[in-house]
């Protein structure tokens, strides 16, 4: 077998940011990944296949996670394949990164020294990095160009400062309802901002402007408007003859020495054959919860309480992201500013959102961290909302009352919705260990999540919806309702490999290195110790790019 | 709500692991005879002259064999289909079938009442709905009837495989 410069164990965002930069730099990387390839030709709309079904994820009975959380005072771990509550996100080539709505921001300077700017919260884990915004904003800014990011540049006291003067292609298109959205807004004395999204309004090298399907998120995209690693990344690293993509590839542990990481040992999914990849250095980016799984199951005699764990560290401060969502019908009979025509016009994207409340500084409310909140159209799937139609006092409807009231629902309103992001805290009872007991069908011990969230975060989300629920009420909406909930998203994880200064208090160090392990990088969301008050997917594509830059300097100095 | 939950409530208890243990070819003949009974709760559901089409006109009861008995589809889930069935039979003395509709709607709503008969019927509402408003390579959706009868069509690209033959 070939011996690589570098092995890279996932597709996704940040394999895919590491792997471009190191291939054009004339390196040679492997990237191995569990899923197959699916083409932009292959990617279709179809709603049973790739939302109600595990088409790109893996079949909980054969791979699972154990789920930990506390009922009546004790913690109860139950298997996924008994929840249905998969934690797994597009294990296919490109990641989750294929199936996001790539609406997305940057981090705000604040959030890389949340501690010293709020003060530590009794019962959080809360530290500042050990980089700042400084640091990573030129990797902000190659992600716009690299990965095509979207957007207009506008002035916002908690909008993040920029180096380049606006995004490289202006916004996608929107839907005539932002009239209604803006001029809402502004009554309230909100400012509404586009949003920047990880979508191409422009053709862009071999990828086609978006299309305006009408399904983005959840989907595929089938012109390669959408920034995901595969298209924006991968193909581009796979022209540069320096990249071998081992799709159908799991990885179940690194092998080490005392000193350094020798070899993957990875099973080819289609054959079962087991095998050893070698390489010079070796990154991760299986995704957080998965990366820490991966070190804590390469444990050895050198190593036994898992690799790069010597602070005992490794898996603590799981993250996701805290909040919630909500939404509102506008209905065709009291419809304000724009026509219902125009409202139901498919496609056109809403890309709206409000910074105003990232820093709540208030005479009554008080003076904390607040979040970002996205606005958009509810999700189009038509399964989905027909079946989110058919019960009336918690019963179900069905016959002529239910086709009545499903196509009335379809056809004479539409609804927006909007989602919360605010911190969720890392503390002591967020994080991910191994089961010995609980294996997948490959042999190796599953992951299991402990799951609780922090009552501060609670706190902010329902501040947050308040507002939004303001915003909707008016626009005109009707039927308005939001949900905060301690339960977190699973395809916004972070944590668990937390960079810093301190080997006994960090995984990894600022170039998110190993402490342990100097040919062993983490370049997933691992690395984050507190999240932000956004989508992560930007913050996990600048930051490997960050991190390629660290590895060409240790590969050249080999 | 976890999965097994409605498997703890059931009337049949036992029967899901019996199930499991024949062989798949008693498991289609267990199908088959429950598939009258799951048809008739479908067209009950979904008739004719409602704002949507018909079950029976969508051939929803083909989509709901397909779609369980395939490979990927949760096995519990599968054994509860069929087992609501024979519950609902056992609930009617076998009379379901030979019911008007005014006497359906009362067997059903009293179902309706236990947990376990509540939440097959929310099963089989489901599996009727991905039929009628999946895309039509499914073998529902005939004429994209579903999505004209509320306005919203599936995007493009369409599918050119079924996910069940991939």
């Amino acid at each position: 077998m070939k011996h690589f410069d570098a092995v890279i164990v996932g597709s996704g965002a940040s394999g895919g940011a590491v792997a471009y930069t190191l291939c054009r730099a004339g390196y040679k990387v492997a990237v191995l990944e569990k899923g197959r390839l699916i083409r932009r030709e292959e990617f279709s709309k179809d709603e049973l296949a790739y939302c109600r079904r595990d088409i790109i994820t893996p079949n909980l009975f054969d791979e699972y996670h154990l789920i930990e959380e506390k009922e009546g005072g004790k913690w109860v771990a139950t298997p996924t394949y008994e929840s249905g509550w998969s934690f797994w996100n597009g294990n296919i080539v490109g990641g989750s990164s294929n199936v996001m709505s790539g609406m997305l921001h940057r981090m705000h300077p604040d959030d890389f020294r949340l501690k010293s700017k709020y003060g530590a919260i009794e019962g959080a884990n809360v530290v500042d990095w050990p980089i700042s915004y400084e640091d990573m904003e030129p990797y902000y800014t190659m992600a716009e160009e690299v990965v095509g990011i979207s957007g207009v540049a506008e002035k916002h006291p908690f909008a993040p400062w920029r180096s380049t003067p606006d995004f490289p292609q202006p916004p996608t298109k929107e839907n005539e309802v932002v009239k209604l959205f803006d001029k809402s807004c502004r009554a309230l004395g909100i400012t509404p901002l586009v949003t920047p999204r990880a979508v191409l309004s422009k053709d862009k090298g071999h990828r086609n402007a978006c299309y305006y399907s009408n399904f983005c998120g959840s989907y595929g995209c089938s012109s390669g408007a959408k920034g995901s690693s595969t298209e924006s990344l991968l193909f581009p690293a796979l022209a540069t003859g320096n990249l071998t993509l081992m799709s159908h590839t799991y990885v179940k542990s690194l092998e080490s020495t005392k000193e350094r990481a020798t070899s993957v040992v990875a099973i080819d999914t289609v054959t079962g054959k087991e095998r050893k990849i070698t390489a010079d250095i070796f990154v991760l980016a299986a995704q957080a919860h998965e990366s820490a799984r991966l070190l804590l199951n390469s444990k050895s005699r050198h190593h036994p309480n898992g690799l790069s764990n010597s602070s005992g560290e490794l898996g603590k401060n799981l993250i996701f992201s805290a909040g919630g969502s909500g939404q509102g019908e506008l209905h065709r009979e009291s419809l304000k500013e724009i026509s219902f025509e125009a409202l139901m016009e498919r496609g056109l994207f809403v890309n709206r959102s409000i910074l105003d409340w990232y820093h709540i500084d208030h005479w009554w409310d008080g003076r904390f961290k607040g979040g970002s909140v996205e606005f958009m159209f509810e999700h189009q799937n038509i399964i989905s909302r027909a079946c989110k139609n058919n019960k009336e006092g918690g019963k179900l409807i069905w016959g002529k009352a239910l086709g009545e009231r499903v196509a009335k629902r379809f056809k004479e309103s539409k609804s927006i919705r909007f989602e919360i992001f605010n911190d969720w805290l890392p503390h002591d009872d967020c994080f991910v260990s191994v089961d010995e007991r609980h294996t997948d069908k490959y042999g190796m011990p599953v992951g299991k999540l402990r799951i609780a969230s922090h009552p501060h975060d609670l706190k902010v989300g329902r501040y947050l919806a308040k507002k939004c629920e303001a915003v909707l009420e008016e626009m005109g909406a009707q039927n308005i309702y939001s949900s905060v909930s301690p339960l977190p998203p699973q395809n916004l994880i972070a944590g668990g490999c937390r960079f810093g200064d301190d080997p006994k208090s960090s995984v990894l160090n600022r170039d998110c290195r190993s402490h342990d392990i100097p040919n062993l990088y983490v370049a997933d969301a691992s690395f984050m110790p507190t999240g932000g008050s956004v989508a992560y997917t930007w913050t996990i594509y600048a930051n490997a790019f960050r991190v390629a830059d660290h590895i060409v300097r240790d590969l050249s100095q080999t | 709500m976890r999965r097994r939950d409605f498997l703890a409530t059931s009337a049949v208890i036992g029967l899901s692991a019996s199930l499991h243990a024949q062989e798949a070819n008693t498991e289609t003949k267990v199908l088959e005879a429950a598939v009258p009974v799951i048809a008739a709760v479908q067209q009950h559901m979904f008739p004719e002259q409602s704002s949507l089409p018909s079950a029976k006109a969508m051939d929803t009861v083909t989509f709901l064999k397909e779609t369980i008995t395939h490979a990927s589809y949760d096995r519990d889930i599968r054994g509860f289909v069929i087992e609501g069935a024979q519950e609902l039979e056992r609930r009617t003395q076998g009379k379901f079938l030979v019911m008007d509709a005014a006497q359906r709607e009362a067997a059903l709503r009293s179902y309706e009442e236990t947990r376990y008969g509540s939440n097959w019927l929310a099963r089989i509402m489901t599996l009727t709905m991905e039929a009628i408003f999946s895309d039509p390579i499914y073998g529902s959706n005939i004429g994209q009837e579903g999505w004209k009868a509320v306005g919203s069509f599936g995007g493009s690209p369409r599918p050119k495989e079924r996910y069940i033959e991939l």
